[in-house]
């Protein structure tokens, strides 16, 4: 398995990138829903938690970004029908503007709320707003609404492979999974 | 939904003129027991304002800021302090017998988010309820570099130590400016309990930073 993709499959780095983020976007939701029955101080660590982990899937959405502008993207299989390409595009379109504009927004809502935000008590991000509870109030309720979005999209994804796997039996599931061997 | 604390403790610096009355203990006896009273004050007499008192000078309401930095989650906090007093006993000619008082209304903090100045007020950490205020009490002022050091009592969240304020005291127009800022310590104070006795999401050090104008009174 090489480094960088091909136009038969993924690489390694495209690969962890991707269940990376798989990962820790679950995570995320899992400390999200747990918070909302926390209170004072496991509250704070819990939200901090989530907003570190959050500022961590932003820079490797950066990464991941980036590094899909610099290499092939397989190709999807000769089979594939017109409306399936169009499906997968939008999916992937909106997946990659969701790695940002949740933790966009999640940042500005922490901005709004006259909270800083570092990483890991590591180095500490700028405040992208003052002081607004009008903002906050609307990037509360859009962090949110982006969510049920997201989770919309990824089950769309999600049933997508696997449609390509048990149903047409070609290699795109495959070629993204972490130790998929290619036919 | 944000429920973040921060802790910090507060701090403000004044003087008292132990002449003018301002502070009462200041009868007969203690002159000498700190040299730095003047002979001329022969304040113990009277507590009314002898002669010789040091020029006083007092704090407008509403004049002058006093903020307090911290670290929470890894992130800088600030915020400010709406409500303190700061009365100034003062001659640069006299800096061991010169006074500096401040008392700061702990509930008046502000970090621009009422949730998290809620905590910083509650129970574990300033407990308002209990301590509403703080107080600075300085009995002499000495040179420091090119500045001013106050020696004095810092009484916070009940706990009183020794704290050394720098500053600057500069002349105005009508009186004078006090200006610096120092570093304490929250958990010497005792502010944070329980969880927030940890520093791992809320830092022990707790900047303050006062500029406060003063106006010559009689």
């Amino acid at each position: 398995m090489s480094f960088r993709n091909t136009t038969r499959s993924w690489g390694s780095l495209s690969k962890a990138l991707h269940w990376l983020i798989v990962l820790l976007i679950i995570n995320q939701w899992v400390i999200a829903e747990r918070a909302e029955d926390l209170t004072g101080f496991q509250k704070f660590a819990a939200l901090n938690w989530h907003k570190w982990f959050g500022m961590t899937i932003f820079m490797l959405a950066i990464v991941r970004l980036l590094w899909r502008l610099a290499n092939p993207v397989p190709d999807l299989t000769a089979e594939t029908r017109p409306w399936e390409r169009v499906l997968a595009k939008v999916s992937h379109v909106l997946l990659y503007a969701l790695i940002f504009a949740m933790p966009l927004t999640g940042w500005l809502m922490s901005s709004a709320k006259a909270y800083g935000v570092s990483w890991f008590n590591v180095f500490q991000f700028p405040d992208l707003v003052g002081k607004d509870d009008r903002l906050y109030e609307l990037m509360h309720e859009t962090h949110e609404t982006l969510f049920s979005v997201l989770v919309a999209t990824a089950l769309l994804h999600a049933a997508g492979a696997l449609k390509h796997h048990f149903v047409d039996r070609n290699d795109v599931l495959r070629r993204m999974l972490p130790f998929g061997r290619i036919k | 939904m944000t429920n973040y604390l921060a802790p910090f403790a507060a701090s403000a610096m004044l003087f008292t003129n132990a002449c003018s009355g301002a502070e009462p203990p200041a009868p007969g006896p203690p002159a000498a027991a700190r040299p730095a009273a003047v002979a001329d004050t022969a304040a113990p007499a009277s507590p009314t304002a002898a002669a010789g008192a040091l020029p006083r000078f007092v704090q407008a309401a509403g004049d002058g800021s006093l903020e307090f930095e911290f670290v929470q989650a890894g992130a800088v906090t600030v915020g400010h302090f709406r409500s303190f007093a700061t009365e100034l006993e003062y001659d640069e000619n006299r800096l061991a017998a010169s006074k500096l008082k401040v008392t700061v209304q702990i509930a008046s903090l502000d970090t621009r988010e009422k949730e998290r100045d809620e905590v910083l007020a509650s129970a574990e950490l300033f407990d308002t309820g209990k301590f509403p205020t703080a107080q600075y009490s300085a009995t002499g002022l000495a040179k420091r570099g090119s500045g001013l050091v106050a020696v004095g009592k810092l009484t916070l969240h009940g706990v009183t130590r020794q704290v050394r304020v720098p500053l600057t005291i500069r002349t105005t127009n009508n009186g004078v400016e006090i200006s610096g800022e120092t570093t304490i310590s929250r958990l010497e104070f005792g502010v944070g309990q329980g969880d927030w006795k940890s520093t791992e999401w809320v830092g022990d050090d707790v900047k303050l930073r006062y500029r406060v104008p003063l106006t010559r009174s009689k």
